[in-house]
């Protein structure tokens, strides 16, 4: 009897023990294509491009060179030791201003003190840094990373606060909201270079042109918009130098671009955002005698912040990705003014033909990215709400 | 009387409040209407410049007197569309197929079935969402060209296989996929297993047939990506032989040159397709990205 079961029992163990391989085997078998697309054209790639970044590589490659590619977009690596102490004190100074010496009687004082010196400390190392970097480094990358974030600075935040008002108003009581959401969300289907192409001709220089015309109403004379490499604010009048006279009026152009072409995917975000935000808390604060002001700030703002997140994390991530209608809407003669660093990183390896050059820039981009994408997350992970 | 005072005073201020109403209605479809205006006016631009004389296209004219149709056909030859709308189809039918199929068995074993390191697998995955092309081009590059491990066939430069291959995989549809699939009540697996059914039987014959929503979506996407691919076939194609749309397009600016009524036209072409899927099946579409928007 007592040997029966435990026979039955080892079976059906062997039985369930032979089940479990075979579900293990097919779940491996089942993710086995996508895994191979992905894994070849997806990940392999990074470490061989780290492999290439090693070498004189051109068109074929050439002798092992180490770090000479890298060396060649810092200068030297000091260069980059005094940038990345220099960011190290940029955190260190937001921790001691939040943090330090609190058990202290005038703690907050002393460390807010400190914490300014430690900032400008920071800074000053970051900015000499560069400037050596500049120097004695690639100063085209490091100008075409600059690029990148004036294009950053100048598309992110509009696109979110639009999309966020639209999606706000969609979402109240709106006839035609449908319609008004599909007509929002139409440039961001269409092709990038098709819309990017009408943009050419919208922001072309003639005095004709849509943009000229536009301006004209307001009394104003025609501008050469794709065709300026002057900083916008030289334009106004405000002489401005370096860093601090800002993007210049063709890449302004291809800013507009991405505002319109990405402020559609942001109210549809926004507004399923909303949608998840649930009444009885309107209408709880409703009967509290809240105003609409109140209640956008107090509930629709924290209650929706991890899709803000999100949605900035996507957008800065997306202006470092951007291409096709950069590469489209850029002018011989706005030059190196609207190159950001992808396209810096493609000429270089699509035109110049320096493959390991290239690939080192690309390395850098992407550690870049990585850092970015980690500062944002710490950053705003004490402000967002995830309910 | 006191009640009736209060009504009154009450009514007169509901009124109050009603006027503010219609205002701030008002002032909101304002909003909406400048808002939709900013994001059509292109298109119709667009569409206006394409029917227009070369002359009306250099004066100051909103509408052309009497639309130009020929321009499409004019167009359509110059621009040696014939050839690349054709290339464009076949490069998105293949794409598409490949992707479901990768992605519908990945999204179903990384949704319903238990394996050992599926996470890590995962997140491999969802990993590749965050690395700019600009990183993955040039070893991508080198590899279709067969210089980093031998592919069938050799190089494959100017051939189908470049433009599709790569595509038929994506985090993204994995992802999507796999977030419905996982909803998929326990009971209905349950039931197909007492059946006799296996993993594969059950994916094909139960789930697939209720999951039309997210598929549909996967698709519309992957035709989108593939119809509005650029930098990847600009890299691989130096021929015309598999040049798609949107290289046409680009090479046409040049040669249009000055006449923009033609690019226009040309331009509308390139659009037609994306507009009429989209337009058929927008609400997938929106709802598709907002789904994996809020979850991602």
């Amino acid at each position: 009897m007592l040997e029966a079961t435990t026979a039955e029992k080892d079976v059906k163990r062997k039985g369930l023990h032979y089940l479990n391989i075979r579900e293990q085997l097919t779940g491996y078998l089942f993710i086995l294509p996508a895994f191979l697309i992905i894994f070849i054209f997806g990940l392999f790639p990074i470490a061989y491009s780290i492999y290439m970044s090693l070498f004189d590589w051109g068109i074929v490659k050439g002798k092992f060179v180490a770090d000479k590619n890298y060396i060649m977009i810092f200068g030297s690596w000091k260069n980059l030791l005094i940038i990345l102490v220099g960011v190290g004190l940029l955190i260190a100074a937001e921790w001691v201003w939040k943090k330090a010496f609190r058990s202290n009687k005038n703690g907050e004082m002393i460390a807010k003190l400190l914490g300014a010196v430690v900032l400008l400390a920071g800074g000053g190392l970051f900015v000499t840094g560069w400037m050596q970097m500049a120097e004695s480094g690639n100063a085209q990358f490091l100008n075409s990373l600059i690029v990148t974030l004036y294009y950053a600075l100048g598309t992110v935040p509009a696109e979110i606060i639009l999309g966020m008002v639209l999606a706000y108003i969609l979402y109240q009581e709106i006839v035609g909201k449908e319609i008004f959401r599909m007509l929002y969300f139409l440039p961001y289907v269409t092709p990038s270079v098709t819309t990017a192409v009408v943009f050419q001709i919208i922001f072309s220089s003639r005095d004709t042109s849509l943009a000229n015309r536009l301006i004209g109403w307001f009394g104003a004379d025609p501008l050469k918009w794709r065709f300026e490499p002057k900083p916008f604010l030289n334009l106004l009048g405000i002489n401005l130098k370096g860093f601090l006279a800002g993007p210049s009026l063709a890449l302004i152009s291809i800013m507009l671009y991405g505002i319109w072409s990405f402020v559609g995917y942001n109210t549809v975000i926004f507004l399923a955002g909303l949608g998840n935000i649930p009444k009885e808390t309107y209408e709880a604060a409703e009967i509290d005698g809240a105003s609409k002001w109140d209640m956008f700030k107090n509930i629709t703002m924290p209650l929706l912040s991890p899709v803000t997140f999100y949605l900035t994390l996507i957008a800065f991530i997306g202006t470092f990705k951007a291409f096709n209608h950069i590469y489209v809407m850029r002018t011989p003669s706005a030059g190196v003014s609207v190159v950001t660093a992808s396209l810096m990183i493609f000429d270089r390896f699509y035109k110049a033909n320096q493959y390991g050059v290239a690939t080192a820039q690309a390395i850098v981009l992407f550690l870049i990215i990585l850092g970015l994408t980690f500062a944002q997350n710490k950053l705003m992970s004490d402000k967002v709400f995830y309910g | 009387m006191v009640n009736t005072a209060l009504d009154i005073a009450s009514a007169a201020k509901r009124k109050n409040n009603r006027v503010g109403y219609y205002l701030g209605k008002a002032i909101l479809y304002l909003i909406l209407i400048l808002g939709a205006v900013i994001f059509i006016f292109p298109f119709f631009w667009m569409i206006s410049t394409s029917l227009m004389t070369l002359g009306e296209t250099i004066t100051r004219v909103m509408l052309p007197k009497v639309p130009q149709w020929q321009n499409y056909i004019t167009a359509w030859n110059e621009a040696k569309f014939s050839k690349y709308f054709l290339n464009s189809t076949l490069i998105a039918l293949g794409t598409i197929a490949g992707l479901l199929f990768t992605s519908i068995l990945a999204g179903y074993a990384f949704g319903r079935i238990e394996f050992k390191g599926k996470n890590i697998f995962f997140a491999l995955f969802l990993a590749t969402m965050m690395i700019p092309e600009s990183v993955t081009l040039i070893p991508n590059f080198l590899m279709i060209q067969s210089k980093i491990i031998p592919l069938p066939g050799g190089s494959w430069m100017n051939t189908y296989w470049a433009l599709t291959v790569p595509f038929m995989a994506n985090a993204f549809s994995v992802f999507l996929l796999k977030q419905f699939f996982a909803q998929v009540p326990k009971e209905l697996w349950d039931a197909a297993r007492i059946d006799g059914a296996d993993h594969l039987r059950f994916l094909v014959q139960v789930v697939l047939p209720i999951s039309k929503a997210p598929i549909m979506t996967v698709l519309l996407f992957a035709f989108t990506g593939a119809w509005n691919a650029f930098q990847w076939p600009l890299l691989v194609t130096t021929k015309e032989v598999w040049r798609p749309m949107m290289i046409g397009l680009w090479n046409f600016t040049s040669e249009a040159g000055p006449e923009t009524h033609l690019l226009m036209a040309g331009a509308v072409i390139t659009l037609v397709p994306i507009l009429v899927v989209y337009f058929i099946t927008q609400k997938q579409f929106t709802q598709g990205i907002a789904t994996t928007g809020l979850k991602g």
